[in-house]
């Protein structure tokens, strides 16, 4: 039997409503920051650190094989990526301190579908994120490190951005209502974030990791997210290394789909 | 139709019975509110209702609607204003509401409209572009109203309307509910630990206790039900027992010292008319005062506790206060 015609116009009134919901809560994210933009800068600092102190000392005593591509121009990719993983872990404890004020709950009251609630958010971190890789952009660019300034390949990082954004906020957002309290949360951001960075291949090649580390890095989303800022930003990554772009996107919205599914489950459980 | 039936509500978390089978309706248009302690399950059933979680057993609707079965189309026509805040403090006033007025699903044409009357309705216009933390106590939950207004709801709960404010304040945000449902008809279920806001804003309370409702009616069935006011008198010149007994009961009666007191009904009322009648007998009253029976009696009786200041409430209060600080 063939739907009705109503029934495909029904999918598509409920289809539009769910982006709307989606779309309104990163917009209202975007006026948050017009307000406020002060937490960017303040965000900036520890990135900023390890661009001007690790990045040039580890640059300048050549301990790291990076083919012919300078340190810096390696690190600076993988630095953005981490500093899009900070923004973006803070909206699983975000997500405890609305509860904890009553701002959840409200959200809740609206009939907007939950899942449709959680991708807001993770495209709100997503948004969110862009602006902090604005600011360590500018930052690397003044520090002479040779970066693409294709607009082209600027897009197609700011999609990875907003991919690797959404992704590491659902992770937050899937540990938010197991482990409930903003205390917990705070220390479980500290105890993912670090390992994750470390087991990826911000600072240091894949091709460089023992063995072990090297499966925990095969299944690091980060990794897949900064293979393909690296791509895009360094000039020459691509002819070079052939990386499997379209592997790593891939990897990154599988993983961003698990998690959102994951998170959007578990959501009620936040507010018992 | 009514506009919330609930029969044999209950919500276990896992052993603890927070609402422990309760059955209660509410009429269109009236102010209900349920009232008790801390801990009583008050904001519990507000919760379930308003579809945010389920119930455990019995069975919920508002307006006709299941709201385990129906839960986005009762959201939609409810309002929500919780007992902590609701408002995101690094947005404007204005911006809080087209917030909600697109979360709502408000047509583009009538946003603009809406959010204005809105404003306008509670006093809110002149400063609609500044920063919600700049805004005072009172203006805050003005502004939660507000914003539980963007889709023009039939349903509306408001979850302690006036915890945390100050007198002014409070009498105001009285004004604008009860404002609310004599202009749209709003019917309105709400929360409440304060006697005083129970007796001036409801129509009907269901008094709650330890998950369950201990007793329900209006303000004044239920102040009558503890016995009425108390009138207390003082009349020298004569035994006055045998009058006053013809117009209510006689708690005490000590014609030596002249001191009577008399249990009435709707002690106001009773006064001239036991005045009339002592005058005819002769007896002249020198003092007459009347004590009123107040809801903290009802639950008193109920109960058998006095309602507490604390617990939540204190949280609450602190919250509130740390996030109008924060700006």
């Amino acid at each position: 039997m063939m739907p009705s015609l109503g029934f495909f116009r029904m999918m598509l009134a409920s289809g539009s409503r769910y982006l709307r919901t989606v779309l309104t809560l990163a917009e209202f994210e975007l006026r948050k920051l017009r307000h406020d933009s002060s937490e960017i800068f303040i965000r900036g600092v520890q990135p900023a650190l390890w661009l001007l102190v690790f990045g040039v000392t580890f640059a300048s005593i050549r301990a790291i094989q990076t083919g012919p591509f300078t340190y810096l121009q390696y690190l600076t990719p993988g630095v953005l990526a981490q500093s899009v993983m900070f923004v973006a872990v803070f909206y699983g404890i975000m997500l405890v301190w609305e509860r904890d004020l009553g701002l959840l709950n409200k959200l809740l009251s609206t009939p907007a579908p939950r899942s449709a609630i959680v991708l807001g958010k993770a495209l709100s971190a997503g948004v969110r994120s862009i602006f902090q890789a604005i600011m360590i952009f500018a930052l690397a660019l003044i520090m002479n490190v040779s970066l693409t300034l294709n607009p082209l390949e600027l897009m197609g990082a700011i999609i990875v951005i907003v991919l690797g954004g959404m992704c590491f906020s659902c992770i937050s957002m899937c540990l938010a209502p197991i482990f409930k309290t903003r205390e917990k949360m705070m220390g479980i951001g500290q105890a993912i974030t670090m390992p994750l960075f470390f087991t990826s291949s911000a600072i240091y090649p894949i091709e460089l990791m023992p063995d072990w580390l090297k499966a925990i890095a095969a299944v690091n989303p980060l990794s897949y997210v900064i293979e393909a800022m690296r791509t895009f930003l360094i000039p020459g990554y691509y002819e070079y290394y052939q990386p499997p772009l379209l592997l790593d996107i891939g990897a990154t919205l599988l993983a961003t789909a698990i998690f959102a599914t994951i998170a959007a489950l578990l959501f009620r459980r936040i507010l018992e | 139709m009514k506009a919330v039936e609930a029969v044999n509500l209950t919500k276990m978390y896992s052993d603890f019975k927070a609402v422990d089978a309760i059955s209660f309706d509410v009429d269109e248009g009236q102010i209900f509110g349920l009232l008790g302690p801390n801990g009583a399950g008050k904001t519990t059933t507000i919760r379930v209702t308003l579809t945010l979680i389920k119930p455990t057993s019995g069975s919920i609707t508002v307006f006709g609607i299941d709201c385990v079965k129906s839960a986005a189309a009762v959201r939609q026509i409810s309002g929500y204003v919780p007992q902590e805040v609701s408002i995101d403090t690094d947005l404007t006033g204005y911006e809080n509401l087209l917030m909600y007025s697109k979360l709502y699903y408000t047509p583009k044409d009538q946003r603009e409209s809406r959010i204005g009357d809105a404003l306008e309705y509670m006093d809110l216009a002149d400063r609609q572009h500044d920063l919600a933390k700049t805004y005072s106590g009172g203006m805050m939950r003005r502004l939660e109203i507000a914003q539980a207004l963007m889709n023009r709801p039939k349903m509306l709960f408001l979850d302690e309307p006036s915890i945390g404010l100050d007198p002014t304040a409070k009498t105001a945000v009285w004004e604008h509910v009860k404002r609310l449902r004599d202009e749209f008809g709003t019917t309105i279920l709400l929360t409440t630990h304060d006697m005083h806001e129970a007796d001036v804003l409801c129509d009907e309370i269901a008094i709650m206790n330890r998950g369950k409702i201990v007793a329900d009616g209006s303000p004044e069935e239920l102040k009558a039900s503890v016995g009425g006011d108390v009138i207390s008198l003082v009349a020298h010149n004569g035994d006055c027992s045998q009058v006053l007994q013809e117009h209510g009961k006689l708690l005490s009666s000590r014609p030596e010292e002249g001191a009577y007191e008399l249990v009435v009904a709707r002690g106001e009322k009773a006064i001239p008319s036991i005045l009339e009648s002592l005058e005819s007998h002769k007896i002249h009253v020198e003092s007459v005062s009347l004590k009123k029976s107040t809801l903290d009696d009802v639950f008193l009786k109920y109960a058998g506790a006095r309602i507490q200041e604390g617990g939540t409430w204190k949280d609450a209060r602190l919250l509130r206060r740390a996030v109008r600080k924060r700006g």
